[in-house]
């Protein structure tokens, strides 16, 4: 019994603490009692995870808890680091649930809700201990289902709740199959479910299956990762959930997709062919365009920030697979700088996405709509939400000084400091990668600057808007705090290199990606280094001065009237709204986007010169939706129309059916 | 009583259990049905006696009376009295022939044997031989339910099927624990009860019952 147990086993009672104080305590204590024990639940997780990073070994098998198969738990320095993301998210979404909640006795504060929570974070936990096959899809199957519940919270409140449940349960489902088909391959392939057992055996196994069963599973950690083109899911998802929900499945959930990526692939499989690693980049360039475009053109708060997650999503596996590709290639140095980065953008994104998500829902909690063209003007009520959120976004829009920016240099230095002779695929793949990374983070400040811009500055464009009311301490809090790991990878990304260096051992890329040095990032292998906090020192300072300056020495400021054309006085209605700012990039984007716009014009009875009004509507489908999606449930649905017909209610077509499902079994079974 | 004689009578017994099977697929007349039916419940409960006394366990030797009285007793006075209330029961046409039912029966009864070779190879003693005889009266029982069109067929073929389970359960595996028996048999007996209760129900309502004019169940 070591303390790794021990904290484990806090973090899972406290959970299930929590579970019962949202089953059992009345209205009035639920949300704080059971927040409270969440965020302990989360505290724990990160203490966990801290061990296991540090190196510290522990398993345990549980071969009682499940029948025939057992459970099986170890830690190592990769789950380790997912652990620590894991339970960080927690502990803010714990803290941040007390106030969103409320006392109120349905949507987020209800009974249901509130008891699976924890449950929720708990299997997450689990997911990245496992240590077998069994014990892996139990636990990845769980976090399906209760996030799946807790996706439908408000589904008495809002109508688009239950197409994103369904969306959400049809694919995390198909994804689950696929994984389940990959694992079971594997383990029949190596003759145990161990995954001891499986990594001593995976030399063995045929390059086709190895091959296959990456794939396969890859399509189910890809769908859970929200990486295009398996994301209708998550921007539905993302935006009905409740917001701590939200913020859990968006910084934690899909991670575990990257999770599972990285443990089959370098860990499970010995690290694979070159090929399987330019498929996961391709995967990655392909969500990190799309997940981006789509995100700047959206109108809803939550939409924007879930298609963020695909965007990042997408330069995470951007990173594994150029880390796979690199490490097939003879550069395992450059590889473990392109795994630091993604490592640590994981990191990174769990960070401000949690901010953001929880920005969001203070924002919807406040003016009852996610809608950016029906805000504006928070600024002035919500004064500490808006600054916080601005720090998020700073940081998701990978500029300096904030800690996206951080990874994101990693990612495009390793990219830029392969050798050029290592091979045609490299040669033609890093490059793309390199305008993927650039396009990325340009059209990414666009969509930050629109979201921070028209949502929290300038007037009010609704009512509803213009009476927000700030958040409870609490949720400032949880917020504050998310805001705070942000700034601290941000300034001193350092920190993490010793424990990047044990993950990426473990991964079996036996090189250290960066050099110890606090303030300084030097990467081992590449030239290049950079110093963050000089970088943010240097930024305020400039800032500050600038300010100062123009305060001291600039002319004195004259206030007057803004042009308005002589056509009376401006109004809100006449500010940039998201829409309206996002439509030169909408035009750029057109052959992508392929928006649906309508122009309705009504003529003045007298007189066909004279204009009485214009309408203008506008929608941005996701096309790969529509041309992937669509066809294949319509298909199904033909098919199970078509089925009925197998079920005419005549009872001895029934009897059979079954007789002949017995029958053909046994012939089967005879035959074989 | 030596193991020769007893596994002689053991064979006997099976085979009385699979040739009333057959007759049910044989004959058309309901009091006729009911006849064989008790028979082969006479059948079960002899299989187990005998199976009790190799054994020789207390436990089994009480199952196998309470599976005597409800297969030979208790299952056939409750389908006498639906006979009673619908005299005029008697299939006319059925789906498939007779003689068809009898040649499928026998092709259901070699399919049985030879899907239960991995089961009989398991433990090679007489009553393991015998297993295969359970699953063809299943597979019969199955096939009289899904070719017939009267309702006390249908409720005949659900026996069969049940025997059938009950025969492979005892010879596989020398009789699960009573409680298991216990409520398994009373599940059975509700199953007929229901079924007695509304086929008299469809009666009335309907006149003959002939099931495949019912079309209306779907969803």
């Amino acid at each position: 019994m070591n303390t790794l147990s021990i904290a484990l086993g806090t973090s899972l009672a406290t959970a299930l603490l929590a579970c019962l104080a949202g089953l059992v305590m009345p209205v009035k204590w639920r949300t704080r009692l059971a927040g409270v024990l969440l965020g302990l639940s989360g505290a724990a997780g990160v203490l966990v995870g801290a061990l296991a990073v540090t190196g510290m070994v522990w398993r345990a098998e549980l071969p009682t808890l499940l029948p025939l198969a057992g459970v099986s738990l170890a830690a190592d320095p990769l789950s380790g680091w997912f652990l620590v993301i894991i339970g960080a998210v927690t502990a803010a979404a714990g803290v941040y649930a007390i106030g969103y909640a409320g006392r109120t006795s349905h949507g987020p504060g209800s009974r249901t809700a509130m008891a699976v929570v924890p449950l929720f974070t708990a299997a997450m936990l689990l997911v990245p201990l496992a240590a077998s096959v069994t014990t892996f899809l139990l636990f990845w199957e769980l976090m399906a289902v209760t996030s799946l519940i807790l996706v439908m919270t408000e589904h008495r409140h809002h109508k688009a709740v239950r197409p994103a449940a369904i969306w959400y349960a049809a694919m995390t489902q198909a994804g689950f199959v696929t994984v389940l088909i990959g694992l079971s391959w594997l383990a029949a392939a190596t003759g145990t479910q161990a995954f001891d057992g499986i990594r001593e055996a995976a030399v063995s196994i045929r390059p086709f299956a190895a091959g296959t069963i990456f794939l396969l599973c890859l399509l189910g950690f890809a769908s859970k990762a929200g990486a295009v083109p398996l994301h209708p899911w998550l921007p539905r998802a993302h935006a009905e959930a409740p917001s701590h929900v939200s913020a859990l499945m968006s910084a934690a959930m899909v991670k575990l997709g990257v999770y599972g990526v990285l443990r089959l692939g370098f860990d499970l499989l010995g690290g694979g062919l070159r090929w399987w690693w330019l498929a996961v980049a391709a995967l990655g360039a392909l969500s990190a365009v799309y997940g981006i475009v789509q995100a700047v053109v959206a109108t809803d708060l939550k939409r924007l920030l879930a298609f963020s997650t695909s965007e990042n999503i997408g330069l995470i596996l951007l990173g594994v697979g150029f880390a796979g590709m690199l490490a097939r290639s003879g550069q395992p140095a450059i590889g473990a700088v392109a795994m630091a980065a993604a490592l640590l953008h994981t990191a990174n994104h769990a960070g401000f996405k949690t901010l953001l998500f929880f920005g969001a829902g203070s924002v919807q909690r406040a003016t009852g709509t996610r809608d950016l063209d029906k805000l504006g003007g928070l600024s002035h009520r919500m004064r500490v939400t808006t600054a916080l959120v601005a720090a998020g976004a700073l940081a998701a829009a990978a500029l300096p000084p904030g800690n996206g920016f951080i990874s994101e240099w990693l990612l495009l230095q390793a990219l830029l400091h392969q050798t050029p002779n290592a091979g045609t695929m490299l040669a033609i793949a890093a490059p793309i990668g390199v305008a993927v990374v650039a396009l990325t983070a340009g059209v990414g400040v666009a969509a930050f600057v629109k979201m921070v811009g028209t949502g929290f500055l300038a007037r009010p464009r609704s009512d509803a808007a213009a009476q927000a009311a700030e958040s409870p301490p609490s949720m400032l809090t949880a917020m504050t705090g998310a805001a705070a790991v942000c700034a601290v990878l941000a300034v001193v990304p350092a920190v993490t290199a010793p424990a990047l260096a044990r993950v990426i051992n473990s991964l079996q890329i036996s090189q250290t990606p960066l050099s110890e040095g606090l303030l300084d990032l030097r990467l081992s292998g590449i030239s290049s280094h950079i110093a963050p906090l000089w970088i943010a020192v240097g930024i305020i300072a400039a800032t500050t001065a600038a300010a100062v300056l123009a305060r001291v020495l600039g002319k004195a400021r004259r206030r007057a009237i803004a042009w308005d054309c002589g056509d009376g006085p401006l109004t809100a209605r006449m500010e940039h709204t998201a829409t309206s700012y996002a439509e030169p990039l909408q035009r750029v984007f057109d052959n992508i986007l392929e928006p649906v716009a309508d122009v309705d014009v009504t003529h003045s009875v007298e007189s066909q010169y004279v204009i009485a009004s214009i309408q203008y509507r506008q929608q941005i489908p996701d096309r790969i939706e529509n041309r992937i999606y669509r066809p294949l449930v319509a298909a199904v649905q033909k098919l199970g129309a078509a089925a009925k017909r197998l079920a005419p209610g005549v009872m001895h077509r029934y009897l059979a059916y079954m007789l002949t499902a017995l029958i053909v079994v046994l012939v089967a079974g005879a035959i074989r | 009583m030596s193991a020769q004689i007893s596994s002689q009578l053991l064979n006997v017994a099976c085979g009385l259990f699979l040739l009333t099977a057959v007759g049910v697929l044989w004959r058309r007349q309901v009091s006729a049905l009911i006849t064989l039916l008790t028979v082969q419940g006479v059948a079960l409960a002899a299989i187990a006696v005998i199976l009790a006394e190799q054994h020789r366990s207390a436990e089994a030797a009480t199952i196998a009376i309470g599976v005597g009285l409800l297969k030979a007793v208790v299952i056939p006075w409750m389908l006498r009295r639906v006979h009673q209330q619908l005299p005029d029961a008697r299939e006319t046409r059925p789906l498939v022939n007779v003689s068809t039912s009898l040649l499928a029966a026998a092709g259901l009864t070699l399919l049985a044997y030879s899907a239960a070779r991995p089961l009989v190879a398991l433990a090679p003693t007489a009553s393991a031989k015998a297993t295969p005889v359970g699953i063809a009266v299943i597979l019969i029982g199955f096939f009289l339910a899904a070719t017939r069109q009267r309702a006390i067929s249908q409720i005949i073929g659900l026996l069969l099927v049940d025997n059938g389970i009950a025969a492979v359960a005892f010879l596989a595996t020398g009789g699960v624990p009573l409680i298991v028996e216990l409520g398994v048999s009373v599940d059975l007996a509700l199953a007929v009860l229901v079924l007695q209760i509304l086929t008299s129900h469809l009666h009335t309502a309907f006149g003959p019952t002939d099931l495949d004019e019912l079309r209306e169940l779907h969803d």
